[in-house]
């Protein structure tokens, strides 16, 4: 394919788009508890792929259709967020006087891992590890010359969405205005009489949420077993690294970013080349940029 | 100063620790030998990742790729050079690559860093596997290989190197510049610390040993699989028993690693399946309640009541 | 260098020994003592969802032979025990487990684990320790490698073969021009490398040569240019972990050339769940086993495991496991467990098998031809060679 096609094919634009858009999700609930707690949740990913879990048994068991299904099992995500943060986190913040944030971010990463293996096993043990997939709007709809699998546009639209509601509500409602007072700075929200550890909740509760409707979304589209979580959380920090941590919108933005680099990438060179293209692209992006190509000012704490 | 007591306790530990794993080739099967050696293993491993983690603050995610790179070079070069050679030029060319790429990558901090050196291991190993795949390799086979007990010797020099260097480092002034950067590298720079030097000394001395460990332990699996050697999971269990262990000294990846590596290996035989759980269970445990890991237990334990707490005890 | 045990352990290790076999009920007769074997499974790690079909086989081997009344060893018979580990998918720790098999553990038989990466590397294990162990789902052209002697692989799955005979068969149904994707995974790439010599060969243009990493996710941009190229014939060198994805995007981007081929995956039921039947119906994909009048045990081994499992064995890997199993328990009931004569004869007879017959040169089975199966009607057939085919080759319908 000469270099102009692949530019302007509306095929791979869709396909980044289905990308990126499953990206920004995912990294949307990454930064909502990163940046309200500081603390790199590397067990989002595996969050999705209880979300995956519950549409398939949804659909395959009580024939529920997944998009029906969605805010059930991101309710249930949600549910999922509160209950960590209620039992864990919420005394491991109030506690954490004198904790250098070195220590807290490398003590979160150990913390957050061990519930991801806990996750990811226990998920074998119960429902075997076998791969696991299903067929769902699997009609090709043909617009303008491009070919969209029922599931993979329902992904975009759906996960387009709910981005926009939440980029919505972070820009316009008052909590959300209140949570990025806590993202930006924490004490000086508090002085203010925001309730941080309200903020802190509903932000756990949305992250979690949001990664279980991104499951939802995926199960959808190809295989998933008790072990695909880690390349979501993956795509997930590389995202948020790129956007500058705790910036939401930015995170957005990066998530469409990493789908094009993806799509086109690979249109351009070779499949092969996916991962070396992802990764570099990163790394010097973060070698140029230290703080995310679009800090603002350096996030102290 | 501490008392002689804890001193004494920690010198029978080391002793013992050393006794017994120099002389398991000559007692035990095979199968207790090579729990040996994997104790060696992460030994050596964790000791090289707290010379540059846990004295500089500095969380690398990305350990592994030093590891991976040895273990390469050792591979691609089999049986055209000595065997010798490959694994000292294994710990060379890992510590090349730090010193070529820690300038840069050394001036991202925190999360970022974390991150970071996660996507740099991520790139290394995906730029193999895309070589491998141009040269036509899938995976490679070692036919050869030394026995056993060459191997485990080797690494148990690898172990006590690690070891030394990290206690050295410890107690010497180019080990207090870098605890003083880790606790305000701002400071510390205007103090006079060459805090960019130090950072990177520390980057390039902490990649030579994995190097060489990647390189032995290509001899013992002889079957190669890019993806299977650079596997981040290397690099979390170093940091986890780094973790669990506590401080900033030697005494504490010691009681990491023997710790997580007996625990994993008495839940693995006994139960496969719920054995990392229990695993991810203690992991979450610990965090929260012994959050200055083993070491600071054992510390608290032998200080006597109304002591000042232990001065390495802040990473 | 050869190190020995003190006198001293041995004598703990009796002193052990005896404790446990009084504590488990006192001495018992030879013929009363289970017979242990012992192998190692991917339970959790990257490969734990393609390792159901052969340890499921396993189970069904053991359910059924313990039914019988135990395992004929050189004429006894003895109920069989697994002792079995989790390699969580890293040939690493399959070795170790192997050693503590065979050192520790003193299992008196071995069964292979799942995959290719996982034989080879246990290989040396058994050659250092003089344990014959029969392989199964092993194939790669390095096997050949592979020190003959205690390890045999009875797939004819190999490489180099099946880049000759798919070659061949294209060339048989008139195909000019193909696409060739591969995953960069051994198995898959080692195909890649034979085939594409024999298909110019053969004279076949290859149109597309694509490869792709194990973890792909989207597959949009290689597959655009694969439909472009306008060939006859499309050539997914694919693992079960892709190949659900290639169906898929196949479908949407309309790839609907008459040849498709994915090189694992469909022997799986669980590929047809995945991606419905009628994108399944015409795949063709390498196996050389069907239910099969003439070969004896294969109409029953399909009924038992549908019937204890609810869905279709893998026809390569749960066949290739019970193959294994038969060859094992044909040559125990003859030479016992002395391990050298195991070794004799697993090298030199041949075997009857619910796959037809099995004979090995060196490591290699040398009777069973490498072939090829398309599912047809929801049900897989025999395609190719015509020597052993059970249907025709038809041509895919759009997916």
């Amino acid at each position: 394919m000469a270099v102009l096609d692949i530019l302007l094919s509306g095929q791979l634009l869709f396909a980044a788009l289905v990308t990126g858009s499953l990206y920004a999700l995912i990294a949307l609930g990454l930064n909502l508890v990163y940046g309200t707690m500081r603390m790199l949740n590397v067990a989002h990913g595996d969050v999705v792929m209880l979300g995956a879990y519950g549409a398939y048994w949804g659909f395959t068991l009580m024939d529920i259709p997944p998009l029906l299904a969605a805010p059930v099992v991101a309710g249930l995500g949600g549910l999922l967020g509160w209950a960590l943060y209620r039992g864990i986190f919420q005394r491991l913040l109030s506690g954490g006087d004198g904790t250098s944030a070195a220590r807290l971010e490398s003590n979160s990463l150990l913390l957050f891992f061990g519930l991801s293996i806990i996750l990811q096993n226990a998920t074998a043990l119960v429902f075997t590890p076998n791969n696991r997939a299903y067929n769902y709007l699997g009609t090709v709809y043909h617009l303008g010359g491009v070919a969209m699998t029922g599931n993979r546009l329902a992904a975009l639209l759906v996960a387009g969405t709910a981005c926009i509601a939440v980029a919505l509500f972070l820009s316009r409602s008052v909590f959300g205005l209140a949570t990025r007072a806590v993202i930006e700075r924490r004490e000086a929200a508090h002085i203010v009489g925001v309730d941080v550890d309200h903020v802190q909740r509903l932000s756990f509760i949305l992250g979690f949420g949001s990664a279980a409707l991104a499951g939802v979304l995926i199960s959808m589209l190809g295989q998933f077993s008790p072990f695909s979580g880690f390349p979501f959380t993956i795509a997930g920090f590389i995202v948020i690294i790129l956007g500058g941590l705790g910036n939401a919108m930015a995170g957005l933005l990066a998530a469409l970013l990493l789908g094009v680099i993806e799509t086109y990438g690979v249109a351009l060179t070779s499949a092969n080349m996916r991962s070396v293209l992802l990764y570099g692209a990163f790394v010097a992006a973060l070698l140029l940029f230290p703080n995310g190509l679009f800090a603002r000012r350096a996030t102290t704490r | 100063m501490k008392d002689l007591c804890p001193n004494l306790w920690w010198a029978l530990l080391w002793g013992c620790s050393l006794l017994t794993l120099a002389v398991l080739p000559f007692v035990a099967n095979d199968y207790i030998v090579g729990i040996g050696l994997t104790l060696l293993m992460w030994l050596a491993l964790t000791q090289s990742w707290c010379l540059l983690s846990k004295m500089t603050g500095y969380v690398s995610l990305g350990h592994v790729v030093f590891y991976g790179i040895g273990a390469y070079l050792v591979v691609v070069t089999w049986q055209e050079i000595a065997l010798p050679l490959a694994i000292l030029g294994a710990g060379l060319l890992a510590a090349l690559v730090a010193a070529l790429v820690g300038l840069p990558v050394l001036r991202v901090r925190g999360p970022y860093f974390v991150i970071l050196t996660f996507g740099l291991a991520e790139l290394v190993k995906y730029t193999i596997t895309w070589i491998e795949s141009a040269l036509g390799m899938a995976s490679r086979i070692l036919f050869g290989a030394p026995d056993l007990p060459v191997i485990y010797f080797s690494m148990f020099a690898l172990a006590l190197v690690s070891v030394a260097m990290l206690t050295w480092v410890g107690s010497s002034r180019f080990g207090h510049g870098l605890r003083s950067l880790r606790e305000n590298e701002e400071a510390a720079e205007t103090l006079g610390v060459p805090v960019a030097r130090y950072k990177l000394i520390a980057f390039v001395l902490g990649a030579a040993i994995p190097g060489m460990v990647g390189a032995v332990m290509a001899l013992r699996s002889t079957y190669f699989v890019v993806g299977q050697v650079f596997d981040p999971m290397i690099s979390v269990t170093v940091i986890a028993m780094a973790i669990l262990g506590g401080g900033d000294n030697a005494r504490g990846p010691l009681l990491g690693v023997i710790f997580l590596s007996l625990l994993s290996e008495m839940l693995w035989v006994n139960a496969p399946l719920l054995y990392l759980v229990i695993l991810g269970a203690i992991l979450m445990v610990f965090v929260l309640v012994v959050p200055n890991g083993l070491l600071g237990l054992f510390e608290r334990k032998r200080a006597p009541a109304g002591a000042r707490p232990p001065a390495d005890t802040a990473a | 260098m050869k190190l020995t045990k003190t006198n001293r352990r041995t004598a703990v290790g009796g002193i052990a020994a005896t404790i446990l076999a009084l504590a488990s009920g006192g001495v018992m007769a030879q013929a009363d003592k289970p017979l242990r074997i012992g192998f190692s499974m991917a339970r959790t790690g990257m490969l734990a969802n393609a390792t159901p079909s052969q340890l499921n086989t396993y189970e069904l081997w053991r359910e059924q032979t313990n039914a019988k009344g135990g395992m004929n060893v050189g004429g006894t018979k003895r109920k069989v025990e697994f002792v079995t580990y989790d390699d969580q998918s890293k040939p690493d720790q399959a070795v170790r487990i192997y050693e503590k098999l065979i050192t520790d553990d003193k299992v008196d038989l071995l069964l292979a684990p799942w995959g290719t990466p996982f034989h080879l590397a246990i290989a040396p294990v058994l050659e250092k320790f003089k344990f014959p162990m029969v392989g199964n789902t092993a194939a790669s052209v390095a096997l050949r490698k592979v020190k003959p002697g205690y390890i045999w692989f009875p797939t004819s799955a190999i490489p180099d073969r099946i880049g000759l005979e798919l070659a061949t068969m294209l060339k048989g149904q008139n195909v000019k021009s193909v696409a060739v994707l591969s995953n960069v995974l051994p198995f898959t790439k080692e195909i890649k490398n034979f085939l594409e010599p024999e298909l110019k060969k053969a004279g076949i243009e290859v149109k597309v040569s694509a490869e792709y990493p194990p973890d792909i996710a989207d597959m949009t941009s290689t597959l655009t240019q694969v439909k472009q190229a306008n060939v006859d014939a499309v050539l997914a060198l694919a693992y079960p972990g892709d190949s659900v994805l290639y169906a898929k995007q196949a479908k949407e981007l309309g790839l609907n050339n008459p040849f498709q081929f994915i090189a694992i995956g469909p022997s799986d039921a669980f590929f047809a769940k995945a991606v419905g039947p009628a994108s399944a119906e015409g795949v063709l994909t390498i196996a050389h086993w069907s239910p099969k009048a003439e070969w004896k045990g294969s109409q029953a081994f399909y009924d038992a495991y549908v019937k204890k499992f609810g869905e279709d064995p893998d026809y390569l890997n749960s066949a290739l496991a019970w193959m294994s199993l038969e060859i094992l328990e044909t040559t125990v009931a003859k030479t016992g467990l002395d391990k050298a004569k195991m070794r004799e004869m697993i090298s030199t007879q041949t075997f009857d098998t619910i796959n037809g017959k099995v004979k090995f040169d060196g490591v290699q089975n040398v009777i069973t031809p490498t072939a090829f199966v398309q599912t047809q009607k929801g049900k897989l057939q025999i395609v190719w060679p015509a020597s052993m085919a059970t249907s025709k080759y038809e041509a895919k319908k759009g997916w």
